[in-house]
């Protein structure tokens, strides 16, 4: 082969390495407040990993301002991302109010909320009549700690409630006395306890079953890019299996520590929270159990947010990019 | 006092960026308030008149992009990334629909830390 065909032919499987390099852009949209809490672990592992490059993936985060939950899927109909994060009661309701996206993967099952409470407050039981700070009484949070109170014979009119957004918020209340118990997600509610505070319970003792968060996506779009959705699942399936194998506990931890500033050791017992086998407050490959969003569309009936007949799990699902990437149903 | 009169336009938001950043159902469990600087600015067109609706983004070195849009005014607001981005390696661009993008001016920053960034955009009809 003369020289010059043989130059050609390496420009050209540079070029073609160049461009499997670059990869295939997904922008994937995330709460700014989701981007800096332990919910955004299974993309931001994968990104550091390496699990979308290898999957020809460029994956971009795209933060959407003004952001919150209720913009997320607003967010893939005006083409600012492709996919998005997005907590399900707010996909149910998009998609109830006319949008056509659906969840391709599960991203956290069971959010860990634990109920710190004073150091002398030793039971639930014991918080009739006190004060307790609870979050949105329209969202996840605040379903779950009702469900949590009632197992344990307390009902949300025994305790004086006080609602009070973000878990920052509800432990200032907690430390300045003004609450006397608190729904915390972590790693605030692992820094409590280390301070003193009592834990009470946690809410995925009352509610086993549940979709807390997923990737979603418009159905239009994912068919017209089936084979990047694929790639992509199967990316942050990798990412889920990463979390659970104790050989890559500390790049793990490394990443919980860099996402939500937190020492090492606060980062290791927060990975055990979600990691311990037999929990499953993550999935094991993003797989999506249809029971999970029966439980949201449950808690939203609960809550007057939607009216009977309640629709069907899976109207609000699209499992064929999951079952293309071999990840197994629950 | 054209540019404290843009500094006031884009700081306005800022009292309710907190709360529209709230998820409603997904708790807020984020790190202190200090971010980094945030970045302000205003979007033109050729003619010097403000752009409303022009979708505004803020890119780092690392791919990780804010974005939002302009107001009537033409101004935007984009809370900081984080401490460990560097604003000098944080590309402002804009975009609408029948326009293009002619330039990015950037304002020699003031203070020390940097507490905002300010760019001015310019969109000419395409």
């Amino acid at each position: 082969m003369p020289a010059a065909k043989v130059l050609a032919a390496l420009a050209l499987g540079a070029a073609a390495c160049g461009a499997w390099a670059e990869g295939e852009v997904l922008r994937y949209g995330q709460a700014l407040s989701a981007h800096k809490s332990i919910y955004s672990l299974p993309v931001a592992l994968a990104e550091r990993e390496g699990l979308f490059r290898r999957e020809g993936i460029d994956f971009r985060v795209v933060i959407p301002v003004p952001g919150g939950a209720d913009r997320m899927v607003h967010a893939l109909h005006d083409d600012t991302v492709d996919v998005t994060h997005v907590a399900t009661p707010f996909l149910v309701r998009a998609a109830l109010d006319g949008s056509d996206a659906v969840a391709i993967a599960a991203e956290f099952n069971d959010p860990i909320y634990s109920l710190v409470a004073k150091p002398e407050i030793a039971r639930i039981a014991d918080l009739k009549g006190r004060i307790v700070g609870m979050a949105d009484p329209g969202g996840s949070i605040a379903f779950s700690m009702r469900k949590l109170l009632a197992l344990h014979g307390i009902r949300e009119s025994d305790v004086r409630v006080k609602t009070i957004d973000g878990t920052p918020a509800r432990l200032t209340c907690l430390r300045g006395g003004g609450c006397d118990a608190v729904p915390l997600g972590q790693p605030q509610d692992v820094l409590a306890q280390s301070e003193g505070y009592r834990l009470l319970g946690t809410s995925n003792e009352a509610v086993p079953e549940y979709l807390y968060t997923v990737t979603a996506a418009r159905r239009s779009w994912a068919s017209a890019n089936s084979d990047l959705v694929v790639r992509y699942v199967r990316a942050l399936g990798a990412s889920f299996g990463m979390i659970r194998d104790p050989a890559r506990r500390p790049a793990v931890v490394a990443a919980i520590v860099d996402i939500t500033a937190v020492p090492p050791h606060i980062a290791e017992r927060v990975l055990d929270l979600y990691a311990q086998p037999g929990r499953s407050a993550l999935p094991l490959r993003g797989e999506i159990d249809p029971k999970g969003v029966a439980q949201v569309i449950a808690f939203m009936a609960d809550a007057g947010q939607i009216q009977p007949p309640l629709p069907d799990a899976e109207r609000f699902v699209d499992l064929r990019f999951l079952a293309r990437a071999g990840v197994a149903p629950r | 006092m054209r540019r404290l009169a843009l500094l006031a336009i884009a700081l306005l938001p800022l009292s309710v960026l907190a709360g529209a950043n709230r998820d409603r159902g997904q708790d807020e469990v984020g790190p202190g308030p200090d971010e980094g600087p945030s970045y302000f600015g205003v979007v033109l067109d050729v003619s010097g008149k403000p752009v409303d609706d022009a979708r505004v983004t803020a890119t780092s070195r690392d791919g990780l992009a804010m974005t939002t849009r302009s107001n009537a005014a033409g101004a935007y607001n984009l809370p900081g990334f984080n401490k460990r981005i560097n604003a000098d390696e944080v590309k402002i661009s804009c975009a609408k629909p029948g326009y293009r993008q002619v330039r990015v001016v950037r304002r020699p920053p003031s203070g020390n830390p940097v507490r905002a960034v300010e760019t001015e955009c310019r969109l000419q009809k395409s």
